[in-house]
């Protein structure tokens, strides 16, 4: 019984998820505009995808902007965990618990402030103030989920590098690095994944020059969204599952 | 919700800057340095930075404008007028040459002194605009704003479950065997309009009570709604996931080709109206180019290419004589004057506004 409960059970869940996404990679080669009915086997919106110079410019503009974001917010948030976890200072607690309200804050508080801190600073907006942007709202995912694998170490293991005569530099190169490297792994795609789909925060603070993918996409609601999208978001579903089999392959190899 | 949250946020703002007005004339002292140095990089190539939504101007019709006049296009996109309005407002009108804001955001903008004057005398085919679709309470005497597109929310009806002689009005939708066949827009002020208009009174009320008797209709109403739609209203009636629909007449146009069979209804007490405008925010960097972009879009043949890829109306009379007879005749995009007479537009209600967000909150909420 019980085997039939947990199958049927993950197969219900996996169906939730993915169903829908099924039915828009298949709806990207449906020649039927709506998507009703199958109208039969098309590249077409790909063709006009790749046509559609504001689109294909947007959505390169994405990539970008989430690839520089993640890895900043990762070098940046890995170093903030470790120093939570291993050293004792003053504000530690009303750091580590500033991180987690920055993760509360709503989207929309954020977006305004930092538009008004780069109008303060005379910050042109485009791809510097995106990036910042960007940077600050992924920085504390990075930081709770990297802090809590080191958490979970036995630091004896440091006290024990420490007395064989292990430099600090070495302790983090050969020791907390390799250990934390899943959630690093896993921190950077999570950043990756909010980067590319933020909305709110990003029509704060981009400019005029450089647009980017979802806020195109969900500005189109005045005139309809455009069987385009489909194939948009199928190619950033592959490429987001590139990502993830890259990562899983390099954490394996560290086994 | 997000909208909401976007305008709550800029009024919250704006509340701040009033106080600091003082300070206002010491900025713009300190601001003219720079603006003498705008002209400069007029050597390089000329632009112009256009704030709309995502494809609302054909991408051919930008490419002849770059090709006649050298200028370029820079084209931002936003989600809703509550961020367009948002962002502008924060940025102190500048960064942006136009904006398209619809109805009554202009006139909010207007009075907080975020857009400036169009100077029609640098406009040659002003001539070319409806007089119907002008001087409008919104912007009396057309002096902020230039109407780019209009257009409707009124009732689309699948003909095969549903007799379109039966719907007349607004009020037939509480007729029960519509029950669970109903689609409206997600919008607060488009559903009180609706609740207003059948509880009989006027759609710009400031009154709770009568906000409250709307609401109080609208709740009756509520069961037999299936769909809460605003992003592709379209969808559902092609589908046949429901029968009738509040939803704009460009979405409308779309959908009749793809099904014969929806009809679209201007009902008794008169539909939503809309325009959406070119306006130029206070802080433009290139004015002059901003009306030379708007006079492009009042050209006939310029209006022709939006109609006929948005399905929207221009109110370019010249345009609209370009057309072919079928899409000029077309009710649904063009409706009967005397359906235009009976319609009306949103106001601006300042704080009013919260008075239907709460009660919207309570219905969506299902109290």
């Amino acid at each position: 019984m019980a085997p039939i409960f947990r199958w049927g059970f993950m197969g219900l869940v996996l169906t939730l998820i993915y169903i829908p996404i099924l039915v828009l990679v298949v709806n990207s080669f449906n020649a039927s505009k709506y998507g009703i009915k199958w109208g039969g086997f098309t590249f077409k919106w790909y063709e006009k995808f790749w046509n559609n110079d504001g689109l294909m410019t947007a959505a390169l503009n994405s990539l970008t902007v989430s690839i520089v974001a993640a890895s900043v917010a990762t070098v940046i948030g890995t170093l903030a965990a470790v120093a939570l976890h291993r050293y004792q200072f003053k504000g530690k607690a009303l750091l580590s618990s500033m991180v987690f309200v920055s993760m509360l804050t709503p989207e929309i508080v954020m977006a305004i402030s930092l538009l008004i801190v780069f109008m303060a600073l005379g910050i042109k907006l485009g791809f510097i103030s995106l990036v910042i942007g960007h940077i600050t709202f992924c920085l504390p995912f990075v930081i709770v989920a990297v802090y809590s694998r080191l958490k979970g170490f036995d630091m004896k293991m440091l006290e024990a590098a420490r007395d064989l005569g292990a430099s600090e530099s070495s302790i983090f190169w050969k020791i907390i690095l390799p250990l934390a490297l899943p959630a690093i792994a896993s921190g950077w795609l999570l950043s990756f994944t909010l980067s590319l789909d933020d909305v709110i925060v990003s029509a704060f603070v981009t400019g005029p020059g450089y647009e980017i993918l979802p806020l195109k996409v969900y500005s189109m609601v005045r005139v309809g969204v455009s069987p385009e999208v489909n194939a948009i978001s199928t190619i950033l579903l592959v490429v987001s599952l590139v990502l993830v089999v890259i990562s899983q392959l390099l954490l394996r190899e560290d086994k | 919700m997000k909208k909401w949250l976007a305008l709550a946020a800029a009024l919250l703002i704006s509340g701040c800057s009033d106080k600091s007005e003082t300070q206002a004339p010491a900025e713009t002292t300190a601001a003219t340095p720079a603006a003498t140095e705008a002209p400069a990089p007029a050597t390089g190539p000329q632009k112009v930075v256009i704030y709309n939504w995502t494809e609302y101007i054909p991408a051919a019709v930008l490419e002849q404008f770059t090709k006649e006049t050298g200028i370029e296009v820079e084209y931002a996109t936003y989600e809703s007028n509550e961020a367009m309005y948002a962002k502008i407002k924060l940025m102190e009108g500048k960064g942006y040459d136009i904006a398209v804001p619809s109805t009554f955001y202009v006139e909010k903008m207007r009075k907080e002194g975020l857009i400036q004057p169009i100077k029609k005398d640098l406009l040659a085919n002003y001539g070319n605009l409806d007089a119907n679709m002008m001087n409008k309470p919104y912007d009396p005497n057309n002096d902020f704003s230039v109407p780019y597109l209009w257009g409707a929310t009124s009732i689309a009806i699948n003909n095969k479950d549903v007799d379109a002689s039966k719907i007349t009005k607004w009020a037939d939708l509480w007729k029960p065997e519509y029950a669970g066949k109903l689609m409206i827009m997600d919008d607060v002020r488009d559903n009180f309009y609706v609740g207003l208009r059948v509880a009989g009174f006027q759609n710009n009320s400031t009154s709770e009570d009568e906000i409250k008797a709307a609401y109080e209709k609208l709740k009756a109403l509520w069961p037999s709604i299936k769909v809460i739609n605003s992003d592709s209203p379209k969808t559902p009636l092609i589908q046949g996931n429901v029968s009738i629909g509040a939803i704009w007449n460009g979405e409308a146009y779309m959908a009749q080709q793809e099904m014969e069979d929806l009809q679209y209804i201007y009902p008794e007490e008169g539909a939503v109206l809309w325009v959406d405008s070119f306006v130029i925010p206070k802080g433009a960097a290139n004015v002059e180019n901003a009306h030379k972009f708007i006079d492009f879009m009042l050209r006939a043949e310029s209006a022709k290419a939006a109609i006929e890829e948005l399905g929207y109306a221009a109110p370019n009379t010249a345009g609209i004589a370009l057309l072919d007879e079928a899409l000029r005749n077309n009710k649904t995009v063009f409706p009967a004057a005397e359906d235009i007479a009976k319609g009306s537009f949103h106001q601006d209600l300042g704080d009013t506004v919260l008075v239907y967000e709460k009660y919207w909150e309570l219905l969506k909420a299902g109290q």
